[in-house]
């Protein structure tokens, strides 16, 4: 009965849990060649998002979403005149899901189909999602959304990047790493890669990038209620440049004050209301 | 669209997306509150009230059956995948309070058909074996479950759009005790435009309007708090494009015009208590559609506002 009730609803007992998998994205090595992009886009099967220019440097990407999981951008950083070198620069991102280790949008999935990997990676699983657009606004870095209901792509239900799962499975780099001419992207075991993230960023402070960071580190403030993120970046200045929140927020954390809030409204309302009616005036 | 200021974030580009839900979800949000509201209300009345609240006010539970019944069709409409709305009852997670909320209308709405069929059988409306399967209602039973589960899906909603990163919906907690307090409003209001057709004695709608009236205060001040807590991030909201709808509609004919009819009518008998009791209930019935719809809306613009997000993520 249990048995016939867990196929139906596709319930299987999980993997045994493997060593934390994940991408430290160093974005002082990223020359903006946008390989991770294609490369991202043609293993995974996903459809171009047409030829529009958006006017913003070489970013024609604009964003992450349901068909794009790799985005580069470009912050162009110069003044009219002239400054230090620290002034006058293009700075390159090769953005991608964070896969945080208290995930948002797994939170918010009232379906169970988005799930926590053996690799500790957070993923969508197609069969499952109905396509309820929850983790859409759950999403505290606007990674994740839902295909057009009308669309050619896995039509209605939310994606985002997989860490490459199926590449994963078979003991493969996923792609968009194994594409990256200059090592930006880097992957491997999560405590590896934060181990090397720190090496490098003693090397370039020692170099004089000043306002180098890591971001997603467990230390940092933006892991505050996301939790260290499974996909992290050494960034070249502050997180907002970037448009990543300083402190991205967790909507579990303030869930029981703004129930109370509402219960208190609704205790409030039935206590009036019963001494109306049993007082009778 | 937002003002385009220069901000210090990337080429103004929004951090969060938008949310992909249509008019469905603010229409069932309405329902849904009027549904527990009535509920509520009626089973409060069968509890607590005199033989004549007990007679006239029972018809909520048809109001509250009426309410909920459109309401799973309009969820299955806006997934991507309609075909696999039962996926929402695969797994027990009320961590998530979309889960929680299929969870609760799916218990509710069953609740509010059975209760209303005993309704039914009772007046003699509904007859032969149906009615006498309706004696097997354990009445007070279910009347008590509903309150729960009634409030519950009352207040959920409001919990379920803040619990987002959407600006507007997040930056204050007081979302899902807004939605409560409007929901109760237009339940009883619902419930009270019944009565008043029904010709119910004045003393019943003199106490009815008491109850709503409570409600709206309550509503006036958690909408207070909330455009005190949201600031800058609520503009949207009350100079955007929906700002008519807001102002007119859920603040003005929601609240303030039922309070002031009900004032009116406080002294007043007969025809022309049942003529302001009909308008401030139609009065607070559309202003709480105008209340979610507008909050709906204005979330959208919001989600696209990057000052507004970066705001919510400063510490």
């Amino acid at each position: 009965m249990i048995d016939r009730y867990q196929r139906g609803m596709n319930l299987q007992s999980p993997p045994p849990p493997r060593t934390l998998k994940g991408f430290f994205t160093d974005t002082s090595l990223c020359i903006g060649c946008k390989a991770c992009e294609v490369a991202c886009k043609q293993w995974n099967q996903l459809p171009a998002d047409g030829y529009a220019l958006t006017g913003n440097s070489y970013d024609n990407t604009g964003a992450l979403g349901a068909t794009t999981w790799r985005h580069v951008q470009f912050i162009e950083q110069a003044k009219a005149n002239g400054g230090s070198r620290q002034e006058q620069r293009w700075l390159m991102m090769s953005d991608v899901c964070k896969h945080c280790a208290n995930a948002a949008c797994l939170e918010a999935c009232p379906t169970g189909s988005l799930v926590r990997t053996e690799f500790g990676t957070v993923y969508v699983q197609q069969d499952i999602c109905n396509g309820c657009g929850y983790c859409v606004p759950a999403c505290p870095f606007g990674v994740i959304d839902r295909a057009p209901i009308d669309g050619h792509f896995e039509p209605g239900t939310a994606h985002k990047c997989t860490l490459c799962y199926d590449r994963l499975k078979d003991d493969m780099t996923p792609a968009c790493a194994k594409s990256c001419p200059t090592a930006s992207i880097q992957f491997g075991d999560v405590e590896e890669l934060r181990e090397r993230a720190r090496r490098r960023l003693g090397e370039l402070q020692a170099r004089g990038e000043s306002k180098a960071r890591l971001y997603g580190m467990p230390d940092g403030k933006e892991a505050q209620e996301v939790g260290p993120l499974h996909a992290f970046f050494l960034l070249l200045d502050e997180p907002e440049k970037y448009n990543l929140p300083a402190v991205p927020r967790l909507p579990r954390r303030t869930m029981a004050e703004r129930y109370g809030w509402s219960a208190a409204v609704g205790a409030g309302f039935a206590l009036v209301a019963a001494l109306v009616f049993g007082g009778r005036r | 669209m937002m003002d385009q200021q220069p901000t210090d974030g990337y080429y103004n580009y929004p951090v969060v997306r938008r949310p992909v839900w249509t008019w469905e979800i603010p229409a069932y949000f309405w329902l849904g509150g009027i549904a527990g509201g009535a509920y509520v209300t009626a089973s409060l009345a069968q509890n607590f009230g005199s033989a004549e609240d007990r007679r006239y006010l029972a018809d909520g539970f048809y109001l509250a059956a009426l309410a909920a019944i459109p309401c799973a069709p309009l969820l299955t409409a806006d997934l991507g995948r309609p075909e696999r709305f039962h996926h929402m009852l695969r797994v027990f997670k009320p961590l998530s309070p979309m889960n929680l909320g299929a969870w609760t209308l799916t218990a509710f709405a069953p609740l509010t058909v059975a209760r209303a069929a005993a309704r039914a059988a009772e007046t003699q409306l509904l007859r032969g074996p149906l009615a006498a399967l309706t004696r097997l209602v354990p009445k007070t039973l279910i009347e008590l479950t509903g309150t729960v589960l009634g409030l519950t899906l009352a207040g959920y909603t409001g919990v379920l759009l803040a619990a987002t990163n959407v600006p507007l919906w997040a930056k204050s907690k007081l979302l899902g005790g807004l939605f409560m307090a409007s929901a109760m409003s237009s339940g009883t209001a619902a419930v009270a435009l019944a009565a008043a057709r029904r010709g119910a004695p004045d003393a019943i709608l003199h106490r009815l309007a008491t109850i709503e009236s409570a409600a709206s205060v309550g509503e006036l001040a958690m909408l207070t708090g909330y455009l005190a807590q949201s600031g800058k991030t609520a503009r949207p909201l009350t100079s955007g494009r929906v700002a008519m709808p807001f102002w007119l509609g859920a603040v003005g004919a929601g609240t303030l015009l039922p309070l002031l009819l009900h004032r009116i009518a406080g002294r007043r008998h007969g025809g022309i208590l049942r003529s302001l009791s009909s308008a401030a209930a139609l009065g607070s019935l559309a202003g709480s559609l105008a209340l979610r719809w507008s909050i709906f809306e204005a979330g959208k613009v919001s989600s696209e506002d990057q000052a507004a997000s970066f705001e919510l993520a400063s510490d």
